[in-house]
């Protein structure tokens, strides 16, 4: 860019006399004296003096320097004018000084300001790209997390990571300022995390900066999906652009079956006597419409994955289930295997090689699983053989499957397939229950145990939200998984599934991320957290207080990583050195950690910590009710260790 | 920081009912209590339950967990047996970290200090209500088969 349209006061020149004005203003009653010194010395310069509002701002005053350079239409306002214009719903950040030019942008721009997208304050750059994680999940589409130079693009790198293996699409930009603190500059920034994500760029010009969004946006949104970044120097970000225009969006093109395979897969479906469907993990909500449109049309029975996470088939869909036969003649996988055609998109390792400069070589990407990535394979055709799979995107193929089985339908095979629907109907809804009731049984056990058990909080919960239009955000692995067997995953954002790369550090603010989405939609979520998960940054709790998010969290606090202590445990067992010491380096007591105490320190208002389990249920009521009203709550609840 | 996070809820995890019929599936047993002698103190037992990491794959109650036994006794049918079982896992223990129970040695877990666990094991006994009093359960079951 052009430095003749740098700030006529340099930000080293500017703090270098705001520091002396500091230090008069250490000693002595607020004087004009510092003015004068900052005038001193830059009139050597030949430079305007700064302003009384330049010198308060470093010195204390929040105000922003006025300069002398007309701005009559800052580039960072069609940056925000961009990102509006791609949907962006939230913008989260941790402040830094090298986008004050954006977030100024952010706050103030529009009418109204700060909406669409909205400013998130973030307290940790980790929260707010895993704020985004789990926003995508839950709505199918990517928010924006901001952040700040090399420190910020390092304290996000480990939730980038985790969003990257978990194929969520994340839009990021980081400032960059040359001027200010070196260690916060580097000539390549996105380099630290180019291998883990899927596209950057650092743009020299407004014009290419606005274009770069674009791009980032679609290249995260297109499979495989993926965090993209944007370097934004803070100069870009200032300079004045009077009649630069927003270039037109263009969306993606997603890759499809060609016609040939479609009208394959459309015959097959329809000619089948008992065709299936396995659902996998879709891009967004419309997919799913979409599947369950296909499934209707030819009466498939289908199989989902919306117990392992989001965007799948429904599970109380009355086709949804083994169906009143068991022998298919004909299965679709549609982003998993199917025995006679699977629809799979990229996989990771399609940008591997392309990202992966220093051949650091992350662990399964480039494996042999034939639905690589490390999500898809989960919905319904394990363990039968699949055919090859086609590479692209089965939601957007839906659309072509659809029109040429309706091409293909005929009266007579409508009949026969509404008398297989109403069947399939019957048989999948007497499967749910008879799961439903072994899965209760087996719930029984420990429940009036203390602690209390992990199946005892998830079957209290479930009477509570069932009615409600819910969120389970945080992973259930940990914590029993019992909302696979008790909960009705209905939504393509009941369950968000796990945390992608298996990082810790991530319930809590995918959960703020998801109530991010929830806020506004009527939508409650629920968080239940794992203690050792929630310490990596839990400042998060105060974004969610500060922001209003219908979000219940109820701690899983078994006061331990529970993991490694079983493995060191085992481990010590290998070696005959005794057991009795595992709980070193692997238990979270001595002194116990007072959640409620950590969240009140946040402002949000909790109970606990309860190990009665005759007081969990009235407790999770409140804590429900509290959610509803966009009042985060949290109950701490002393557990046995799954 | 987590790892081995796909084999989390299994690896590890004790096998005290490794052929009792309920390996690896959380539920109620509905085997009875064994009432083969016992001759340890429960009380001694009890920190021993606790500090030797016990309850890890257990459950305080013995009832939860990736490996409950209450109800599902088997290795636990008996002092002696059991015994022989925490010994018995040295052999075939693999020092990677899998599904089984760790092995303890005698030169880490004393004979009595065994039999003292053994002893407070033997004073588990099923919480589980009948399924009939539990009204959130049975309201879980009404609601699903109220769908249509």
């Amino acid at each position: 860019m052009a430095k003749s349209q740098k700030s006529p006061v340099g930000r080293r020149g500017f703090l270098k006399s705001a520091a002396a004005g500091a230090a008069a203003l250490a000693t002595t009653e607020i004087t004009t004296a510092p003015i004068a010194e900052a005038q001193r010395e830059n009139s050597s310069t030949g430079l305007p003096a700064p302003t009384q509002e330049q010198v308060a701002r470093e010195t204390g005053n929040v105000r922003p320097p006025a300069t002398a350079r007309l701005i009559t239409r800052p580039g960072s306002d069609l940056m925000v004018q961009t990102i509006k214009n791609l949907g962006i719903e939230f913008a989260a950040a941790n402040p830094g000084s090298s986008f004050e030019g954006l977030q100024e942008s952010f706050i103030n721009y529009g009418n109204p300001p700060n909406q669409m997208p909205e400013w998130i304050t973030a307290l940790h750059e980790e929260s707010a790209v895993t704020m985004a994680h789990g926003y995508a999940k839950a709505e199918g589409k990517p928010m924006l997390a901001v952040l700040h130079g090399t420190i910020g693009i390092q304290h996000a790198a480990m939730s980038i990571y985790q969003a990257y293996y978990d194929r969520v699409p994340v839009l990021m930009i980081a400032g960059n300022d040359a001027d200010f603190i070196p260690a916060h500059t580097a000539h390549d920034m996105a380099g630290m995390v180019r291998s883990y994500t899927k596209w950057d760029a650092e743009p020299k010009t407004i014009d290419e900066a606005l274009a770069a969004i674009q791009r980032a946006y679609n290249e995260a949104i297109t499979p495989p999906m993926a965090p993209t970044l944007v370097v934004l120097s803070s100069e870009v970000q200032k300079d004045n652009a009077p009649n630069t225009k927003i270039p037109a969006y263009k969306p993606p093109q997603f890759v499809t079956v060609d016609s040939t395979h479609a009208k394959e897969i459309a015959k097959g479906l329809v000619e089948a006597q008992n065709p299936r469907i396995a659902v996998g993990r879709l891009r967004t909500p419309e997919g799913v419409k979409r599947a369950i449109e296909l499934a209707e049309i030819v009466g498939a029975s289908t199989s989902t994955a919306a117990t392992n996470g989001p965007m799948s088939f429904p599970q109380s869909h009355p086709l949804c289930g083994p169906g009143a036969d068991t022998a298919y003649d004909y299965t679709l996988g549609l982003e998993t295997g199917g025995a006679q055609a699977s629809i799979t998109g990229p996989s990771l390792a399609k940008i591997v090689s392309a990202r992966d400069h220093d051949d650091i070589g992350f662990g399964g990407l480039t494996g042999n699983s034939t639905f690589g990535g490390g999500r898809a394979g989960r919905g319904g055709g394990r363990g039968n053989p699949s055919a090859p799979p086609i590479e692209a995107d089965a939601e957007a193929s839906l659309p072509l499957i659809i029109e040429e089985v309706k091409l293909q339908m005929t009266a007579d095979r409508k009949t026969r397939i509404q008398e297989r629907i109403v069947k399939h109907t019957r048989a999948n809804h007497d499967a749910r229950v008879e799961a439903l009731a072994k899965a209760v049984d087996a719930k029984r056990a420990g429940w009036n145990g203390s602690p209390i058990s992990t199946a005892r909080i998830y079957a209290e919960l479930w009477p509570l939200i069932m009615n409600e239009d819910w969120c389970l955000a945080s992973p259930s692995n940990f914590s029993g998984g019992h909302n696979t067997q008790l909960w009705e995953h209905n939504k393509p954002y009941s369950y968000l599934g796990g945390q992608g790369a298996g990082g810790m550090g991530y319930g809590a603010p995918a959960s703020v991320g998801a109530a991010l989405a929830a806020r506004g939609r009527n939508r409650i979520v629920v968080n239940v957290q794992t203690d050792g998960d929630l310490n990596y940054a839990p400042g998060v709790l105060w974004t969610a207080v500060h922001h209003k998010l219908p979000m219940l969290t109820v701690m899983h606090n078994n006061r331990a990583w529970h993991q490694e202590f079983m493995f060191v445990e085992y481990m010590a067992g290998v070696r005959g050195r005794g057991e009795d010491r595992a709980y070193i380096g692997n238990t979270l007591r001595d002194p116990n950690i007072d959640y409620v105490k950590m969240a009140a320190g946040y402002g949000m208002a909790g109970e606990g910590p309860i190990s009665d389990p005759t007081k969990l249920a009235a407790a999770l009521k409140r804590g429900v009710s509290a959610a509803k009203r966009g009042e985060p709550f949290m109950i701490d609840v002393i557990t046995q260790p799954r | 920081m987590i790892t081995k996070v796909t084999v989390c809820i299994v690896a590890a995890a004790a096998a005290l009912c490794a052929q009792g019929g309920g390996r690896g599936a959380a539920g109620v047993g509905h085997t009875p209590p064994p009432t083969s002698p016992v001759t340890g103190n429960a009380a001694s037992g009890k920190p021993l339950y606790y500090s030797y990491g016990c309850y890890a794959c257990h459950g305080y109650n013995g009832e939860t967990g990736a490996r409950a036994f209450v109800g599902n006794w088997g290795n636990l049918a008996a002092e002696d047996r059991f015994i022989s079982f925490l010994r018995g896992r040295v052999n075939v223990a693999p020092v990677t970290p899998a599904t089984s129970m760790p092995n303890f040695a005698e030169s880490t877990l004393s004979d009595k200090q065994a039999k003292d666990i053994y002893a407070y094991i033997r004073t588990f006994r099923s919480t589980a209500p009948e399924l009939k009093d539990i009204p959130t359960l049975n309201a879980i079951v009404d609601a699903a088969k109220a769908e249509k």
